[in-house]
């Protein structure tokens, strides 16, 4: 099953126009009627909660309606079509994308991807020791600066089981558990890419059941802090961060949203092959990160300019 | 007598919006207040979830669209307004910290600051 991730998040939302202004704010295009989007293609589609086109909502009235995967071509998403239809509906509309339920009954469709090539370069730094990444008389930084979400990342669900989830993603859909928080659940990715973790589940009591946040990949540290930036200076509420996780190594920041659920910008997330053995460790804060920043107003140290001497 | 400190006068909150104050200069706010007409409800911006992040996308932003339920946007749990009790998401059945308002004959708000810091 070569899924690839995910390519698209649709939210039936209570508040549209928020929603649509925190989604551009957050360095999203808007793509038609309901679509932002991010540099690759990939992104979220906001509707009104009541919009006769969305799939049923999860009986908690969390807003994601449906989670798109991309994967590699259409011979794959009759592969799975195949697959899951042993024991549940599957829906194949006009475009040759399916849509059905997984095992907590989240809605989860797949199509061929929408993922364009990006052709861009990731951070760079200049270090001793090793060839300056960034040439001569390239400056880094500018206060102008406003990094745009390159690609959706990864999206965390509070689930009922994650133990019964983690089995149906592996066994049904080919995803692999890359590292895992003990009484808690998996990260896992995909066969169609080494991205650590394109789903993280996070057993919770049934009325929990939802999205807990779903996130895009930022072009390096310097765009995850930036963007954050940009974000407080619009007068949206950081939830927590920047900092830098320890599972994934991704730098994260999430802010409050009003889809019901944190939006995180992340970047520079380790890569894992089928080589890789998952590691285990006990959750909380010590090993969620490997520091915590916190924001705060600029400022420098620098007081009014010394009385000139009398004459 | 406990301290007090002024929010602000009644007439300042729209009718079925919600405002947060800073009432201690912390530097984010620590509660707010929501108005349904001649009612006034304050609550500790705490969601009881993880007991320590506040509620708001943005400031003041602690209402559902229609002005119903007071809303935490970490994972969009809904509060009963007039009593605090979480009705749906992460925290059911747990409460917001009520916040005694007092409403003087000028029509001022103040809160008590032992209430805010218990």
């Amino acid at each position: 099953m070569n899924i690839i991730g995910p390519d698209l998040l649709v939210f039936g939302v209570d508040d549209v126009a928020a929603c649509r202004q925190f989604a551009s704010d957050y360095g999203l295009v808007a793509d038609g009627d309901y679509g932002f989007m991010a540099l690759d293609g990939t992104g979220i589609e906001i509707r009104a909660k009541d919009d006769d086109s969305l799939p049923a909502p999860l009986e908690t009235g969390s807003m994601l309606r449906k989670t798109v995967y991309g994967v590699a071509d259409q011979a794959t998403v009759d592969a799975i079509a195949s697959e899951l239809s042993k024991d549940r509906d599957v829906k194949t509309f006009a475009d040759g994308s399916i849509e059905s339920v997984d095992d907590m009954g989240f809605v989860i469709g797949f199509q061929v991807t929408v993922r364009k090539s990006l052709q861009l370069s990731a951070e760079v730094i200049n270090a001793p020791g090793a060839t300056a990444q960034r040439g001569v008389n390239n400056v880094a930084v500018s206060k102008d600066d406003s990094p745009r979400p390159r690609s959706l990342s990864h999206v965390v669900y509070f689930v009922p089981d994650a133990p019964k989830q983690e089995a149906f993603y592996r066994d049904r859909l080919g995803f692999v558990t890359t590292d895992r928080f003990t009484h808690v659940g998996p990260f896992m990715r995909p066969a169609g890419t080494q991205d650590h973790h394109t789903v993280f589940f996070i057993q919770t009591p049934p009325h929990m059941k939802g999205i807990e946040h779903f996130t895009f990949h930022m072009g390096g540290p310097t765009d995850v802090v930036t963007a954050g930036t940009n974000m407080v200076n619009k007068g949206y509420q950081s939830f927590w961060g920047p900092g830098r996780h320890i599972f994934g190594s991704n730098w994260f920041w999430y802010f409050k949203s009003p889809f019901g659920c944190n939006m995180e910008f992340d970047a520079d997330m380790d890569l894992h092959d089928e080589s890789w053995e998952a590691r285990e460790a006990m959750p909380g804060a010590d090993n969620s990160q490997v520091f915590l920043l916190q924001y705060r107003e600029k400022w420098a140290p620098m007081g009014p300019p010394p009385p000139k001497p009398e004459a | 007598m406990s301290k007090r400190v002024r929010l602000c006068r009644a007439e300042d909150i729209p009718d079925y919006c919600a405002q947060g104050f800073d009432p201690n200069r912390r530097g984010f706010d620590t509660l707010f207040v929501v108005r349904q007409g001649r009612y006034f409800y304050a609550y500790a911006d705490v969601c009881p979830h993880y007991g320590d992040t506040s509620l708001p996308w943005k400031k003041d932003e602690y209402l559902d669209a229609a002005g119903e339920n007071i809303v935490c946007a970490a994972h969009g749990a809904l509060f009963n307004i007039r009593s605090g009790l979480c009705t749906s998401g992460p925290c059911k059945g747990e409460s917001l910290r009520p916040i005694s308002v007092i409403r003087e004959s000028d029509d001022s708000l103040w809160v008590a600051l032992e209430d805010l810091e218990q």
